[in-house]
């Protein structure tokens, strides 16, 4: 046990443990709708459309830019998106494609523009969580709570929304403005997360806590709970095994890496359990 | 022209031909089977591929290949259980494989200056060796299209179709899915992993705003493809940014324009898709 806890004795440690199981819990909740919308590529095209957005504001502002410049971008795409789904000859997934590599190409090239280009480019992809500061920890935790508090705000109508899509508009429920809130609540939690594990990364806390939680139940109430749990304990792993594996052993593991390796690894417990509850049910026997 | 007098510049606008019309004829496929988010994760999902063949030292284009028939296998099986969609799967690979390419290039010396190379591609350091192996890759994928080109289309219109005429619909799917990943590897070297799906999913999603017919559809991708490569390259030699992400912003900007110029968007905008629902 002392495994688990004695890395996070460091400030440094017990500051990333805080951002860890914040953006673990938010990211959670919020991956069981885009898992039930099934929103992951959507997701993954608002992470990669924030990156210009995290050096715009870093170029203007410096690093406390960072969240202003990636909230305006995020917001710049998901209006595109939502336009762009409305538009019939383009398949929705080529025209998110396209969009995902123009903006990350923006970024790149904004990148590339500096001197201290690698080094930047890796910071801004893959995050630093371990230098963040109580200053970040306070701005990560808003914007958890913004995403938190909406998604309880409209979660009656967003479940309506999307296992009934006709349903829900026939009842006279704004669906784009619905579609457009819960994608703007996507887009903050990657905000959140963006200087912590970096942009390319958070895709994973917005997708395999809700699709693990989704192998062990059938209930929404019990799937959120559930994903919540995972996000938070994959965020604790994964600091600990990455603390552990660099200082004991000398082998250096990119921390949002490992947490990011966790996660999948408690998909992978999920999936294994989940097959061998239905295999036991459908037999009628319990079988090991 | 001053610009062809560098060996490297020469090298870099061969080679962004060939990946150009490489990925312009696969292209076509995945815009017309909707496979963009798969072409994505795949892309992803090869990284580790990439990092391990060049830990290990063995050939790149080997390395990632073997990896993406791994990927490509985990991927149908995880969307074939029955409580995950195909979708929630495809991000589960994505984000396995790419916080494992990351894990192992952070546990081997040399971090960042690597990675960058990985990620966003180097074409101006593209070497001959490169140069032949995309070339044979491009005579491989023409040759596979050529022998059964006019199955895979009929698979991605009438899979239903196919498969009552006695066709082995499975191991078409799959070998799409393989000429696709052949594409993206091959792709790495000029614009990297995160990018690759531009040059695939760009250039014909943008002929596809253009033509209904599959032979113009892919003769524009084609050209679209290698006009972007050449472009992008000219211009990153200009503004001195990076080479790859100037090649896929210029194939964003002939679908931006096109979106906006092609007559066919105005009269398909009325009837309301199913997604916009």
């Amino acid at each position: 046990m002392s495994l688990l806890v004695e890395p996070f004795a460091s400030p440094f440690m017990a500051r990333a443990l805080a951002v860890a199981l914040l953006l673990g819990v938010v990211g959670g909740v919020v991956s069981v709708f885009v898992v039930l919308r099934r929103l992951a590529f959507v997701s993954d095209t608002l992470t990669h459309t924030v990156f210009p957005g995290v050096v715009v504001g870093f170029l203007v502002a410096g690093t406390n830019g960072i969240v202003w410049g990636a909230l305006a971008f995020a917001v710049l795409s998901v209006v595109l998106l939502t336009v762009l789904s409305t538009h019939a000859r383009i398949t929705e997934d080529a025209s998110l494609a396209i969009l995902l590599t123009g903006f990350f190409s923006v970024g790149v090239i904004l990148v590339s523009r500096r001197p201290s280009y690698t080094a930047d480019l890796t910071a801004f992809l893959f995050g630093r969580i371990l230098t963040v500061d109580m200053r970040q920890i306070v701005v990560t935790a808003i914007l958890g709570a913004v995403a938190l508090l909406t998604l309880a705000a409209l979660r009656k109508e967003l479940v309506f929304r999307a296992f009934d899509p006709a349903g829900a508009a026939a009842r006279g429920y704004p669906v784009v403005a619905l579609d457009l809130a819960l994608n703007l609540v996507v887009a903050l939690v990657v905000v959140a997360a963006v200087r912590a594990v970096g942009t390319v990364l958070v895709i994973a806390l917005l997708v395999v806590p809700g699709a693990a939680a989704r192998l062990l139940s059938d209930r929404l109430a019990a799937i959120v709970v559930l994903a919540a749990a995972i996000g938070a304990l994959g965020g604790w792993l994964g600091l600990a095994a990455s603390y552990q594996a660099s200082i004991e052993h000398g082998l250096r593991l990119a921390s949002g890496a490992t947490v990011v390796l966790a996660l999948v690894a408690l998909y992978g417990v999920a999936a294994a359990v989940g097959t061998v509850r239905s295999s036991a049910r459908r037999r009628g026997r319990v079988t090991p | 022209m001053s610009l062809l007098s560098d060996d490297y510049t020469r090298r870099a606008l061969l080679e962004v031909l060939l990946v150009g019309a490489l990925c312009g004829i696969v292209g076509v496929h995945v815009v017309l089977r909707r496979l963009s988010f798969f072409t994505m994760a795949m892309t992803h999902a090869t990284f580790p591929g990439v990092v391990l063949a060049a830990i290990v030292g063995i050939d790149l284009l080997l390395g990632s290949g073997l990896f993406g028939i791994v990927v490509v296998l985990g991927v149908t099986w995880l969307s074939s259980r029955s409580r995950s969609d195909s979708s929630a799967a495809v991000g589960v690979v994505l984000s396995a494989g790419f916080a494992l390419g990351v894990a192992l290039l952070s546990a081997h010396a040399g971090f960042t200056r690597d990675l960058s190379a990985y990620l966003v591609g180097s074409v101006l350091t593209v070497q001959p060796s490169d140069l032949v192996k995309t070339a044979i890759v491009l005579v491989v994928v023409l040759a596979v299209l050529a022998s059964v080109g006019k199955e895979l289309v009929f698979g991605a219109f009438d899979r239903g179709g196919l498969v009552a005429l006695g066709y082995p619909a499975r191991r078409l799917d799959l070998l799409l899915l393989l000429l696709v990943e052949l594409a993206v590897v091959s792709s790495v070297p000029a614009v990297g992993t995160i990018l690759a799906v531009a040059l695939v999913v760009a250039p014909a999603a943008t002929a596809r705003l253009w033509c209904d017919r599959i032979g113009p559809m892919t003769a524009v991708a084609v050209g679209l493809g290698m006009a972007s490569g050449v472009l992008g390259v000219l211009v990153s030699e200009r503004a001195e940014v990076a080479a790859g992400a100037a090649i896929v912003l210029v194939a964003c900007a002939f679908f931006a324009g096109s979106a906006l110029l092609a007559p066919h968007t105005l009269t398909a905008r009325a009837p309301v898709p199913e997604e916009a629902r």
